[in-house]
C-alpha cells in the first residue's frame, strides 16, 4: 500500500512554475525526508497533498484517496504540521489540542499530548504568551493527536533549538515504529540524513533525485576531491587536467589546486602534473559528503 | 457536526476580543441611558411612555452598534486566518471549506448575539423599573429579530471576508459596505428618484414611485427596525431615512414584511457568494 502518491504533479501560479511533472511514491510505513532549498516547491507539494492549492496538471493520491475528491478522508488519517502557521493568540495550549480531539473524533487526553511535546506546564496559558519554539511543539502536538497514519512535517525544527530538534527526530522514530508513515520536509539535510529512510531532492519544482540515504552516500563517494599544493602551475596545466577522464572540476586558488575527479584517476591527475613539470608539494583526498552532494544539486553546478 | 465543533472553537476565540468588549460597554451604557432618558422624558414620548415603546427607542441603538460590532468581530474571520496562517491549521483537520464558513458564520453571531441578548434584559429591567411594566412578547419577538438581524450582519461580514486573504482588503469591503449601504443610501434613493422623475425632485414625500420602499430596506439596519414593526402587535410606526413607512404606498409590497425578506436576502446572498469564493481559491 502506498501512502502517497504523485503523478505528473504540476502547479504554475501565472508566469511561475512552482511544480513541474513531480512523480513521487511513498510507501506506508516509511520515513520520507522531501529536500529542498526555500522556494524549490516543497510546501506547494504539501498544500496540494491537503487541497489547500489546486493543480495545474496531475494528480495527488493519499493511501489511495485522490487528494480534490476525499478531502475529508485525507485529512481524517493525517497529522500536519504546517510551515508558516499561525496558532490560535486567545486560546491556550488545552484548548487547541481539544480542538482537534473535537475535531477528529479522538480520545486523546489533551495534557498528555502536550507532555509529549514537552509544553504541559503552559496547557492553560493563552498561546500569544508562548515563543516560537512553545508554538512549534503545539502544532506538533496537534499533528500528533488522534493517532494518525501519516504525519506530515513541514520544516519541524523550525524555531527549535538543536535539543528541540534532537526530541522531534526522537518523535518521528517512535511514531515510525507505531507504524505511521512519515513525510518530512526541510532544506536543513543533517535533520533528514538522521532520521529519513529515503530522501527526495526538489530544485526549482522538479524532483531530481529519489534514493535511500546510503544510496545518495555512496552516489557522493564514487567522486572524491583531491586537494593539491602546487608550484608553478599555468593554464596549459589545468587545461590538460580537464581534459582527463574522470576529471569533473578543477579550481585554483593561491597555490591549492582542487580536483574532483572519480576514484580511479587520482594517480592519473598526478602524474599529468608532473609531466608538466609542476612541483606537488603536498596532496590530500576527502570523500565528498551529502550535504555537498545535496548542495551541488540544488544549486545546479555541473 | 463537523461545523459545530469550528463554531465553538471559533466562538472561544474571537468572544475573548477586548475590541468586542469595549465596543459592548460603550454599547450597554448607551442602551442603560437611553432607557432612563425615554422613561423620563416627555418630550420623547408625548407623557405615555410604553414598555413596548422603550423596546423600540432600544432597538434604534441596536441598529448601529450591530453594524460596528460586527465589523469589528467579523471582518478578519476568514481572511484574516489567510493572512496569518491558522487557516492552515483549521483545514488540516477534517473540516470541509464549508464547515469552515458555516461554523465561522454560526461561531460569531453567537458572538453578537451576548451583547444583543444582555442589552434586551437591561432594556426589560429598565422597563420594569421605571414604568412598572414589562412587555414579554414583545421582548421576545424584539429578541428574534435582533439575533437575525446579527446573523445578518455576520453573514455579510463573514461573506465579505471570505472573498481575500488580505485583511486590508477585508476591512476595505467592509467599511464600503458600511459607508454605501448603510449611510449614503439616502442619497442614493434621492439620486433613483431624481433620475425616475425625469430629473427634477418631487415636490413631496407623496409623489415618491412605490417601488422606492423596498430600495429603502436595503440598508439592513432599516430593514431590520421595519422588520421589528412588521412583527411585533402595537409597534410605535416609525420611518427611517427621507422614504416614509409602507402606509404611505399603495403596492402589494409597501409592506413592513419587505424588511423581512431584506434580512433573509443579506443572510444568505453574500455568505453563498463568500464561500464561492472561498472554496475555488488557493491557500
Amino acid at each position: 500500500m502506498t501512502a502517497i502518491e504523485l503523478r505528473g504533479l504540476t502547479k504554475h501560479y501565472g508566469d511561475v512554475t512552482a511544480l513541474e511533472g513531480v512523480d513521487l511514491t511513498v510507501d506506508e510505513g516509511e520515513i520520507f525526508g522531501f529536500l529542498g532549498p526555500n522556494g524549490a516547491g516543497k510546501s506547494t507539494t504539501i498544500d496540494i497533498l491537503l487541497d489547500f492549492v489546486r493543480p495545474t496538471a496531475g494528480e495527488a493520491q493519499v493511501f489511495g484517496m485522490d487528494s480534490q475528491e476525499k478531502t475529508l478522508g485525507v485529512r481524517r488519517r493525517t497529522g500536519v504540521l504546517p510551515d508558516g502557521f499561525h496558532v490560535y493568540d486567545r486560546l491556550t495550549g488545552r484548548q487547541h489540542i481539544q480542538f482537534v480531539v473535537e475535531s477528529k473524533e479522538a480520545d486523546d487526553d489533551p495534557i498528555d499530548v502536550l507532555e509529549r511535546v514537552g509544553i504541559a506546564d503552559a496547557a492553560d496559558r493563552k498561546t500569544g504568551g508562548y515563543s516560537k519554539g512553545m508554538r512549534q511543539r503545539l502544532a506538533l502536538g496537534m499533528a500528533l493527536t488522534g493517532d494518525p497514519d501519516l504525519l506530515i512535517l513541514d520544516e519541524p525544527s523550525t524555531g527549535l533549538d538543536p535539543a528541540g530538534a534532537r526530541e522531534i527526530r526522537e518523535i518521528v522514530r517512535e511514531e515510525s515504529d507505531r507504524g505511521t508513515t512519515i513525510f518530512f520536509s526541510s532544506h536543513v539535510l543533517s535533520q533528514v540524513e538522521a532520521v529519513c529512510d529515503r530522501v527526495g531532492i526538489l530544485r526549482a519544482g522538479e524532483l531530481i533525485a529519489v534514493d535511500t540515504v546510503e544510496g545518495l552516500r555512496d552516489a557522493a563517494g564514487t567522486e572524491a576531491r583531491l586537494k593539491i599544493t602546487v608550484d608553478g602551475i599555468d593554464d596549459d596545466a589545468m587545461d590538460a587536467i580537464r581534459a582527463l577522464d574522470g576529471v569533473s572540476r578543477v579550481s585554483l586558488s593561491d597555490s591549492q589546486l582542487t580536483v574532483a575527479v572519480s576514484d580511479g584517476s587520482k594517480t592519473a591527475v598526478l602524474s599529468a602534473l608532473e609531466d608538466r613539470g609542476v612541483t606537488v608539494h603536498d596532496f590530500e583526498t576527502d570523500e565528498s559528503s551529502l550535504e555537498e552532494l545535496f548542495i551541488s544539486y540544488t544549486e545546479g553546478s555541473a | 457536526m463537523s461545523w459545530a465543533v469550528v463554531a465553538k472553537k471559533d466562538f472561544q476565540d474571537a468572544i475573548r476580543s477586548r475590541a468586542l468588549w469595549g465596543l459592548s460597554a460603550v454599547f450597554l451604557l448607551l442602551v442603560g441611558g437611553v432607557s432612563v432618558l425615554y422613561a423620563t422624558l416627555d418630550e420623547i414620548t408625548g407623557g405615555e411612555p410604553t414598555a413596548v415603546g422603550l423596546i423600540f427607542f432600544v432597538g434604534s441603538t441596536i441598529g448601529l452598534f450591530v453594524s460596528v460590532a460586527a465589523i469589528v468581530t467579523c471582518y478578519k474571520a476568514i481572511a484574516g486566518e489567510r493572512e496569518v496562517g491558522s487557516m492552515k491549521i483549521l483545514l488540516s483537520l477534517p473540516h470541509t471549506r464549508r464547515d469552515v464558513v458555516v461554523g465561522k458564520l454560526v461561531g460569531r453571531t453567537a458572538v453578537l448575539a451576548v451583547p444583543i441578548v444582555v442589552a434586551l434584559l437591561v432594556g426589560a429591567f429598565a422597563g420594569t423599573a421605571l414604568l412598572g411594566e414589562i412587555a414579554p412578547v414583545a421582548t421576545v419577538l424584539f429578541g428574534v429579530v435582533g439575533l437575525l438581524f446579527a446573523l445578518t450582519y455576520a453573514g455579510i461580514m463573514v461573506g465579505l471576508s471570505a472573498t481575500t486573504g488580505s485583511t486590508t482588503r477585508a476591512a476595505a469591503l467592509a467599511i464600503g459596505f458600511l459607508l454605501v449601504v448603510e449611510f449614503l443610501w439616502d442619497i442614493v434613493i434621492l439620486a433613483l428618484v431624481y433620475v425616475a422623475n425625469g430629473f427634477v425632485f418631487p415636490t413631496g414625500t407623496a409623489d415618491f414611485p412605490a417601488w422606492i420602499y423596498p430600495v429603502s430596506q436595503v440598508p439592513p439596519s432599516s430593514a431590520f427596525v421595519t422588520s421589528l414593526t412588521a412583527v411585533i402587535p402595537d409597534a410605535p410606526m416609525q420611518a427611517s431615512g427621507n422614504v416614509p413607512t409602507a402606509e404611505a404606498f399603495d403596492a402589494f409590497f409597501a409592506t413592513p414584511w419587505v424588511g423581512v425578506v431584506a434580512l433573509v436576502l443579506w443572510t444568505v446572498v453574500p455568505i453563498v457568494l463568500g464561500y464561492w469564493r472561498f472554496q475555488a481559491a488557493d491557500l
